[in-house]
């Protein structure tokens, strides 16, 4: 402890050193006032002895100069004084002072004054030194939260994209929800809504919507089911989070045609199938366990189908709305969520949220709180990346044996060639069902010569690839040959595929014959490429297909 | 290419999957998938959302499943089809014989 002593005297001055020495403090000493508050500023003390009558500056004037320049710590003044009238003592502590000290010195009473106030600077120290570590925590924790912030909403925050079928009202209890929304559009044009509660509130519970919200979009990416994506968000769950967290959820998928809902649900409230008067027409209740507790191989992945038209519109909701209690402990409950729901035409969440909150009547939100309403409206077409046609005149060729005929189906991979071709990808169903169908008729027909009125029978269908099975066996000595020609110049695609059969005409010179044997192949084929034609002894087909 | 059934919570819904390619490969499978159907079952979906190709097979099989479900199903949608293969649904007609959705 560092004690200033401030005295015109300088045997007051030497007297009050020797007696603060004795007792193991450092002792600094000043003459004045001005001299005081130098030592104040050079140097750290920690209790001022401080004299009321001096020249140059007295002790009234120096005691608000020293307090002013220890705001932050308390720094005691015992002021020494012979004065002995209440109005001077109450100057003194008036102007800052703590405590007083008469002269002359009673050394018992000194010595006690200043223990006991060095015990307060101390404490004052230690309080000003965590202040600044809570302070800089703070200021730490503030910077953190606002980086995981812009996290968050960069990974989440997509929902008003659907604005014309999705209205929804999201209020965290804290600033990071553990409910969360996720919207997307399936390149199919499906659309599809995921509500999900997190165990818990605030950023604890918030983080599981990171590796959700990832799963959700690459799968609705894939458009993939609504039970592949819960199967696979549970998965990820199940591995993330500790054992006492999961997220209840509803996955829901709006078919393009916006005639058809496909929904999961598991843990969260009834969702509900409602009209544009808010009347009830479905009620959905949960099916399955909450997300990231069941382990994969016990998932249940069943869902829910039903029809909807335009004028339908789905509710989902957390646990918030209908456990939010007024200042009677009563519950919102379902009754009262029902009604707001057909409180008017086209109800919207404002309005329903504005019917919870005058029933909370200003209690404090416990949970988040988050509805959507889901229109089942046609979703707009989302805009797809069409990739750009390759200038150059690609040629493939592929010759089979009867080996290779009899092992392979082709098709597939010879599609995935093509494809490469910049421009061509677009067309990879078209140009599957163009070879898939020529090549099928060149075994079938021009190789094996199976004959297409089986499949008519009853369960000729499956005889027809039974037989086909068995000749395909017995080939040998056969060939087909695909050619494919890319011309970038007409924007065509031109397949020839030649197998080394008999032909049709050797076969059988009835054309109606010919086309009855093609069937529905041949005339898909003569709706999809621009001009079909076959040799004079019909084992070569030529096919022309536009690509613009 | 894979198959790939689930009935519906309640049982009253067959759906069928087809994932890549939907061609003659897949004759019995796909007869197995609706061979031993519930009597619960009143509609069966053909989810085509993974399907990338199908051919005139894939028609013939289609049908076939109309004709022996026949009445004992009231519904069969093909739904989630790509725009190709709707267009190729729609040049065979399906569209008269089933609910393409």
């Amino acid at each position: 402890m560092h004690v200033l002593v401030v005295d015109d005297q300088a045997l007051n001055r030497s007297l009050l050193s020797v007696m603060l020495k004795q007792q193991g403090y450092q002792v600094t000493t000043a003459n004045n006032g001005i001299e005081a508050l130098a030592v104040i500023d050079s140097q750290s003390i920690d209790i001022v002895l401080l004299d009321v009558l001096m020249p140059e500056m007295d002790g009234f004037e120096t005691a608000p100069k020293i307090k002013q320049r220890s705001e932050d710590v308390y720094l005691p003044i015992i002021f020494i004084t012979s004065l002995e009238d209440k109005d001077s003592l109450e100057h003194c502590l008036a102007v800052g002072g703590d405590d007083f000290i008469h002269k002359p010195f009673d050394k018992v009473i000194l010595t006690a004054k200043i223990k006991a106030h060095s015990r307060t600077r101390q404490l004052s120290l230690k309080a000003h030194e965590q202040n600044a570590q809570l302070e800089y925590h703070y200021n730490q924790t503030e910077r953190e939260h606002e980086i995981v912030e812009h996290i968050f909403n960069n990974a989440l925050e997509n929902q008003n994209e659907f604005s014309n079928n999705i209205d929804f009202h999201l209020s965290p209890a804290s600033m990071f929800n553990g409910d969360m929304l996720l919207v997307a559009q399936s390149p199919i044009g499906s659309l599809y809504c995921m509500l999900g509660d997190f165990t818990g509130h605030g950023l604890a519970a918030a983080v599981g919507a990171l590796p959700a919200s990832k799963v959700f979009y690459t799968m609705v990416n894939k458009g993939m089911a609504v039970n592949d994506i819960a199967h696979e968000v549970n998965t990820v769950l199940a591995q993330l989070l500790p054992g006492h967290m999961f997220c209840a959820a509803t996955i829901i998928e709006l078919s393009s045609s916006s005639k058809s809902i496909s929904a999961w649900l598991g843990g969260l409230p009834d969702a509900y199938v409602i009209d544009q008067q808010g009347k009830v027409l479905k009620t959905l209740e949960s099916q399955h366990m909450a997300l990231g507790i069941l382990e994969a191989d016990e998932f249940e992945r069943a869902l829910i189908h039903f029809e909807v038209d335009s004028t339908m519109r789905i509710v989902l909701a957390t646990d918030g709305i209908i456990e939010t209690t007024n200042e009677e402990g009563d519950y919102f409950g379902e009754q009262r969520f029902i009604q707001a729901l057909g409180s008017k035409t086209k109800v919207d969440c404002h309005d329903v949220l504005e019917q919870v909150a005058a029933f909370a009547k200003g209690s404090k939100q416990q949970d988040d709180l988050s509805l959507v309403l889901f229109n089942c409206l046609p979703v707009p077409a989302s805009h797809t990346e069409v990739e750009s046609y390759s200038p150059l005149p690609f040629n493939f060729s592929l010759s089979l044996n009867s080996a290779q005929i009899k092992q392979t189906d082709p098709v597939l991979e010879v599609v995935d060639v093509i494809t490469r071709v910049s421009g061509l990808k677009a067309h990879r169903s078209d140009i599957f069902l163009l070879l898939s169908e020529a090549y099928n008729n060149a075994v079938d027909h021009g190789l094996l010569g199976l004959d297409s009125d089986i499949k008519n029978k009853d369960d000729g269908f499956f005889e027809f690839y039974q037989q086909r099975e068995a000749a395909l066996a017995n080939l040998q000595g056969a060939m087909i040959i695909i050619d494919i020609r890319y011309c970038p110049e007409s924007f065509c695609l031109y397949f020839t595929i030649c197998d080394s059969g008999n032909g049709f005409t050797a076969m059988n010179s009835n054309s109606e014959n010919l086309a009855r044997e093609h069937g529905r192949g041949l005339s898909l084929l003569e709706e999809i490429a621009e001009q079909v034609s076959y040799n004079a002894s019909g084992n070569q087909i030529e096919m022309c297909y536009k690509l613009i | 290419m894979s198959l790939s059934k689930t009935a519906s919570a309640d049982g009253t819904t067959l759906t069928i999957q087809i994932k890549g390619k939907f061609d003659f490969n897949l004759v019995q499978s796909f007869r197995q998938a609706y061979a031993e159907i519930g009597d619960k079952t009143a509609k069966v979906v053909i989810d085509l959302r993974e399907t990338d190709y199908m051919d005139s097979s894939a028609l013939g099989m289609l049908l076939n499943m109309k004709k022996t479900l026949g009445t004992s199903v009231d519904a069969i949608h093909i739904s989630n089809c790509q725009p190709q293969l709707k267009k190729i649904l729609q040049i065979s007609r399906f569209d008269k014989k089933f609910d393409i959705d």
